[in-house]
């Protein structure tokens, strides 16, 4: 069978209710595929644009935790199915329809909307995260698993030992059969020959829908199950030798492809300033794979000469991504990614930053390794990121000392000392 | 002795089941509708339950699932006079699906093996 028809009989089921609890203050008010990425971005908007770009157009997106933000992105940036030919997205919320509880797992989540499946009966489901960042051909995914037929696929991606501990650790054989799987085990078993890596599942899985259904509904008789594919279904599949890993990286290479999982406001921050540096790990800008988002009319970025006393101050930019909108005007931005509509006033200065959209950074203001949420108004001469022990008293600080100040904070009261 | 709850709205065949059931030494409750039925698995803790599907009122698939999420350890046995549903997925987390005949064999059959595989797991 052609990899069109299999796309073609495929279902997505995109898992989007992740609360990010780590990822706090960036998901106070929004689940975690909503938390906005690389200017213009939404998370979900990776694993959205991987699909239609791999000619997949028949999705589900399972929503549950504060999904209004999420609900209101996709339905002002994703309406762009042919309904009447077939396509859709739809957002399903917990429905209750097979019970009265929340999702207890992510098996339960597709147990809850097994309807949705029966309804549809597509040859395959594709189950995916919708808080990834990478880029993926679904298609040849559907061609390994048709090819190597065993009852589920899952994409694993090669990570350093370090961190490994947050993911499922897998062990294959010469022919990808996953042989051994451990969920989040306190020490991960490395790759054989590299002491340094770890092969881990991506949360990207592929059954032939009567299979899932099948081990959907032997989990849920089962007891003591938890209900998750990580920490029952994969376990009980590899046991049964049912599993095949397919190997997330570049074919002519054999080099592990860009896949990150923003777990921790770290990984969020570092995740973003590798798209400033000058060859990124992940390139937005491959015109063979673009990621959509969307886009609201605003005016283009600029920048400009702001008015001071002296006379003008140029508004400078460096190595930064800037929203449309977004206005630079006598200040200086360096290593940043700066939102939509975002100002920054005569002598302020930030640097390896993110601002979001319509963030305003008031004249002689200072932003250093900090992330200021939607619609902030930093005040004149505010310094943010210079005095951790001082910014800890107001704001969120990440392990790794970054400044995190949370949507809508009204800083209109704060002393700035430079002022 | 094993309790056996059977649900199903027509009087006849809740009468022959359950002379057959306790014929072959199990205690038998029945309920004549779905919401009766899950009233029952709470408070009589059947060790197995006979859903016919097709019922007014709430049907015997979305009392399956409530049954499940009440205690998933109960076997469920669907009973219908209709085959078809065995290919709706909502019916798959039954232990078993035996289609309705005058001959209970099968039915009495399925129910033996539910209930001993169900008190060997526990021993």
């Amino acid at each position: 069978m052609s990899i069109r028809q299999l796309v073609r009989d495929t279902l997505a089921l995109v898992l989007a209710g992740g609360q990010g609890e780590r990822l706090y203050p960036l998901t106070r008010d929004r689940s975690k595929p909503a938390v906005p990425f690389g200017s213009a971005y939404r998370i979900i908007d990776f694993t959205l644009s991987n699909c239609i770009n791999s000619g997949l157009r028949q999705i589900y997106v399972l929503t549950q935790y504060k999904s209004y933000s999420l609900d209101k992105h996709l339905q002002r940036g994703w309406n762009i199915f042919s309904y009447e030919s077939g396509e859709f997205l739809y957002r399903i919320p917990p429905q209750h329809r097979v019970g009265q509880k929340w999702y207890q797992g992510t098996a339960d989540a597709v147990y809850q909307n097994i309807y949705l499946l029966e309804n549809r009966r597509p040859a395959h489901v594709l189950i995916l995260s919708g808080d990834h960042i990478y880029r993926m051909d679904y298609g040849e995914l559907l061609g390994f698993h048709a090819g190597h037929k065993g009852c589920m696929t899952l994409s694993a991606a090669v990570v350093p030992r370090e961190g490994a501990n947050e993911f499922g650790i897998l062990e294959v054989d010469e022919s990808w059969r996953v042989i051994g799987f451990e969920e989040k085990p306190e020490n991960p078993k490395t790759i054989p020959g590299d002491p340094d890596h770890c092969l881990v599942n991506m949360g990207v899985y592929i059954f032939d829908t009567e299979n899932l259904v099948r081990e959907l509904s032997h989990d849920v008789k089962r007891q003591g199950s938890r209900h998750d594919f990580g920490r029952d279904i994969i376990p009980e599949l590899v046991n049964c030798g049912e599993v095949f890993a397919y190997p997330f990286r570049d074919e002519e290479t054999g080099v592990s492809r860009y896949w990150r999982d923003i777990g921790t406001l770290d990984s969020y921050y570092a995740a973003n300033m590798d798209l400033v540096s000058r060859r990124p790990s992940f390139d937005l800008y491959d015109q063979s794979w673009l990621f959509r988002a969307w886009q609201p009319p605003v005016p283009p970025c600029k920048s400009v000469h702001g008015f001071t006393e002296d006379g003008t101050l140029p508004g400078t930019v460096e190595d930064s991504i800037v929203g449309g909108g977004a206005v630079v005007s006598g200040g200086h931005v360096e290593r940043s990614l700066l939102g939509r509509g975002v100002r920054v006033n005569s002598y302020s200065k930030v640097s390896d930053s993110i601002l979001m959209d319509n963030v305003d950074i008031g004249r002689y203001a200072k932003v250093q390794r900090a992330i200021i949420d939607k619609n902030v108004v930093i005040p004149e001469g505010m310094e943010i990121g210079f005095d951790l022990e001082r910014d800890r008293r107001l704001f969120n600080i990440s392990a790794g000392g970054i400044v995190v100040v949370p949507k809508d904070m009204d800083l209109s009261d704060q002393e700035s000392p430079g002022a | 002795m094993s309790k056996v709850l059977i649900v199903d709205d027509e009087p006849h065949l809740r009468l022959l089941y359950e002379t057959e059931l306790r014929r072959a030494g199990f205690e038998t409750m029945t309920a004549c509708n779905a919401v009766q039925g899950l009233e029952f698995v709470e408070t009589m803790k059947p060790d197995l339950v006979i859903l016919d599907i097709r019922m007014a009122g709430m049907d015997g698939i979305e009392a399956l699932q409530r049954i499940l999420e009440r205690d998933n350890s109960v076997p469920v046995v669907l009973n219908t006079a209709y085959s078809s549903y065995k290919d709706n997925y909502l019916t798959w987390a039954a232990d078993a699906y035996v289609t309705k005949s005058s001959d209970v064999t099968e039915l009495l059959d399925t129910v033996k093996d539910l209930v001993e595989t169900r008190t060997t797991a526990r021993n």
